[in-house]
């Protein structure tokens, strides 16, 4: 009885962690220690994927549908974790999940199973070759380790007809490639696979991702050098953002980042690195000194070869399409930027997107700030709250009682400061952020105060709440501390909660800014994806328009959605804009529509013109930006229209 | 068993593209000339090309040549990719489209003027992939 009952809870055991481990969304943000926590010491030693917190909740997904059956390789997976709870808090601190519970569950899982029912996979020709590449260690064919790549880079619905090798230089990349072509397989390089973690519950799933073949897992190619004197570094594919730009702060110097958990090399490959400095620091090729490439040929380059084909020109229009690299980026010198003693943040409040959007793009042709941004209140509502439904609350109350809707935010040094604060009537400052990240939580229990009530029947609550004499009631109800951002966490979790917030960097909006943690926090919807591109802003009304057609796909497919920045490019003569939509990527029916709004979006965007898709952004990113952005593209005539809506039935298989 | 790129596969292929393609409702009264480079074919490593042209829908010639040129005309398009690629292909496995888009075909020659062949040659490649039972 006591047996049965045992076995009872052991299956709900598996069940709940088989549920926590669906709302996954593949971040990777356990894999570098973004919090000061340490990160997974499985993980680091053995490197495939399943060994890491994120690897395991693909994994058990996998065996719980019976798509993988466990492999004398799943004991080890098992055996590695020592449930030492560092995932656990990195989770809890983006999307609230427990990751820890997946690896007990699976332990369980192993424990019950007789010896009989591990398969032992047997080593093929083709793993022999790759192994006499990388060593024994670190190449496999086996399905538990294959499957927990899994959505971020292995379609969900294919045959796991792979092999997963993790070189650790340039070299054996090129030796890889070599011997894939000889072999006649398909291959693919993986990073962080979280471009394609958004894109793999879409339609673009099979045009992006590796259909079998070799996965070159790109993450033991760690090399990081930071070199003051040239303000440089020299970064292994392997290395994420978070971790560069970490090194580069340690030496007053700073990086043009995209999302932390992105790899530096792979993001400048696909999309350049879309970043609020990037008016200040650059796009697309601005952003490195060199690169060293392995191309589909296995042929090692470098961009300072004197003898190499111009590696700087793309094709314009909208046949530039490509939904994989044209090479490998295995090393790259970026540039590093001075931070300056007097940096500031500056904040400015509107409840009209055409006023914000004004704003930002005169101080970005004026070249005034370094980091330049019209943020969404949604957006910002995800990264200042600790939790879910807080940020649900801090929106409401934003929304309903302040009229607070786009917030332009500005990094810049005290004489831009004044500039700035001449140009507006007034400004959220840094104090204010600090009380708002710190007091999250009653600022959101404010949704049925008197306080708001009264607030919105001001003319102006804006300037009532953030100029006038309500600032101080409002610090005062907001009662900010580290205590209070920590009660709304686990309770085991809430001493650590409280030192984490203790740290200056947690309330420091600059810091927040250039390390960019936080933008994980709007997977706990589950899952975003974000379209939009580049955009002309000489015509303002166009630009809006633009962003309009996105709201409008939103609420035709009933879809929540909000956008989410606005950034200048080219001193102000583009602006890159992400317009974001929620959604569950477990509903099938909510992937279509969401496949839907991916494919409408763009091809309306191409028809509206002078814009450059996401899909257009792809892969460009060690091109020019003159280049890519120029000659500005007309709208695509009808003719055209309907070639493209041709390819992408040749791409997607037929009609959506 | 017809091998893809014998002379075998050449023959029955333009006998079949010949009697079952229309020059109007398939192949859209297309003129136009691909040179397709086969790349690491198996056993021994080894490249082969084959040359395509067609005049306003009918097949003018098709010829299988070793190397990486056939030196007998100069081709509109060339699409370079190994022979894992064009087996794919072949089978179904993968669209030409997808395939460019991958980059798994290299295309020389204008892609706006590219996608206006791609419902055509599909015509061509199904008829292909009838024919080729052996790779």
């Amino acid at each position: 009885m006591a047996s049965d009952r045992l076995i009872a809870s052991q299956k709900t055991s598996f069940k709940n962690a088989v549920d926590i481990a669906k709302k996954g969304t593949h971040c990777g943000m356990c894999r570098f220690d973004f919090l000061g926590s340490g990160i997974c010491p499985a993980g680091r030693k053995k490197g495939f994927l399943a060994y890491w917190p994120q690897g395991r909740m693909e994994l058990i997904k996998q065996l719980d549908s019976g798509r993988v059956k466990p492999t004398d390789k799943l004991k080890d997976i098992v055996k590695s974790c020592n449930l030492c709870g560092i995932c656990d808090k990195q989770c809890n601190f983006t999307t609230q999940l427990r990751p820890e519970k997946v690896a007990k569950a699976l332990k369980e899982y192993v424990d019950k199973l007789d010896n009989n029912e591990f398969q032992n996979i047997p080593e093929d020709d083709i793993l022999r070759g790759l192994r006499e590449i990388v060593g024994e260690e670190w190449a496999t064919n086996d399905p538990c380790i294959i499957s927990s790549y899994t959505f971020t880079i292995i379609p969900r619905d294919s045959e796991l007809d792979y092999y997963i090798v993790m070189p650790e230089n340039t070299e054996q990349v090129s030796r890889i490639i070599k011997y894939a072509n000889k072999n006649n397989i398909p291959f693919l390089p993986r990073s962080g696979g979280t471009a394609f973690s958004a894109a793999a519950p879409t339609v673009l799933a099979k045009g992006l991702s590796l259909e079998r073949g070799i996965v070159i897992d790109l993450y033991r190619l760690r090399k990081l050098e930071i070199h003051p004197e040239s303000c440089t570094a020299t970064v292994g594919a392997g290395i994420t953002m978070f971790e560069l730009q970490k090194e580069a702060l340690k030496n007053k110097l700073r990086a043009l980042a995209a999302e932390a958990g992105a790899h530096v090399c792979s993001n400048i490959v696909t999309t350049g690195i879309i970043s609020t400095w990037g008016n200040r620091y650059g796009a697309f090729a601005d952003n490195f000194i060199d690169l060293t490439t392995v191309d589909d040929e296995g042929e090692i380059k470098k961009h300072s070869d004197l003898e190499i084909k111009n590696p700087y020109s793309t094709e314009s229009g909208f046949t530039n399409l490509s939904l994989t690299p044209h090479s490998i980026v295995t090393e790259a010198i970026v540039k590093l930027h001075p931070i300056f003693n007097d940096e500031e943040i500056v904040l400015v409040p509107y409840n009209n997107l055409r006023d914000a959007y004004r704003l930002l793009i005169d101080l970005g042709k004026r070249g005034i700030g370094l980091s330049l941004a019209v943020l969404s209140r949604k957006y910002l509502a995800e990264f200042l709250s600790p939790t879910l439904q807080i940020s649900k609350d801090f929106d409401y109350v934003c929304k309903n009682y302040l009229k607070l809707n786009y917030v332009v935010s500005i990094i810049c040094n005290k004489d831009d400061k004044r500039i700035v604060e001449d140009m507006v009537e007034y400004t959220i400052d840094h104090s204010l952020m600090k009380s708002l990240i710190l007091g999250a939580p009653r600022f959101s229990s404010l949704r049925e105060s008197e306080f708001m009530k009264i607030l919105s029947e001001e003319e102006d609550p804006l300037k009532a709440i953030f100029a006038g004499p309500m600032r101080k009631h409002l610090e005062k109800a907001l009662d900010p501390s580290p205590e209070q951002v920590a009660k709304v966490f686990d309770e085991d979790l809430q001493d650590f909660f409280k030192k984490v917030y203790s740290k200056p960097e947690m309330t420091d909006i600059i810091w927040l800014h250039a390390f960019r943690i936080l933008p994980t926090r709007m997977m706990r919807q589950q899952m975003f994806m974000g379209p939009g591109g580049a955009m002309w802003t000489g015509d303002e009304n166009h630009y809006l328009n633009w962003i309009q057609m996105f709201s409008d796909l939103g609420d035709k497919l009933n879809i929540e959605h909000s956008l989410g920045f606005i950034t200048p490019l080219d001193h102000g003569k583009f602006a890159y804009m992400e317009y974001d939509y929620y959604y569950d990527h477990n509903d099938s029916d909510e992937c279509s529509r969401i496949s839907k709004i991916v494919v409408d979006s763009m091809e309306q965007s191409l028809v509206m013109g002078k814009v450059l898709t996401i899909l257009n952004y792809l892969f460009k990113g060690i091109y020019r930006k003159e280049h890519v952005l120029y000659p500005l593209a007309e709208g695509i005539s009808k003719e055209e229209q309907e070639l493209f809506i041709e390819l992408l039935e040749t791409v997607l298989g037929g009609k959506l | 068993m017809v091998k893809f790129l014998s002379e075998a596969w050449i023959e029955i292929g333009k006998n079949y593209m010949l009697e079952k393609l229309d020059p109007v409702n398939d192949l859209k009264n297309i003129s136009t000339s691909l040179l397709g480079v086969v790349e690491h074919i198996p056993p021994n490593d080894s490249t082969m090309n084959f040359y395509l042209e067609l005049k306003e829908g009918k097949l003018i010639e098709f010829i299988v040549n070793s190397g990486d040129t056939y030196k007998g005309k100069e081709a509109i398009y060339e699409i370079r990719g190994n022979y894992g690629t064009y087996k794919s292909i072949l089978q179904g496995e993968m669209s030409l489209g997808i395939a460019v888009l991958k980059n798994r075909l290299k295309l020389k020659g204008s892609k706006m003027q590219a996608l206006r062949l791609i419902k055509p040659l599909d015509g061509i490649i199904v008829s292909l992939r009838e024919i080729t039972d052996e790779f």
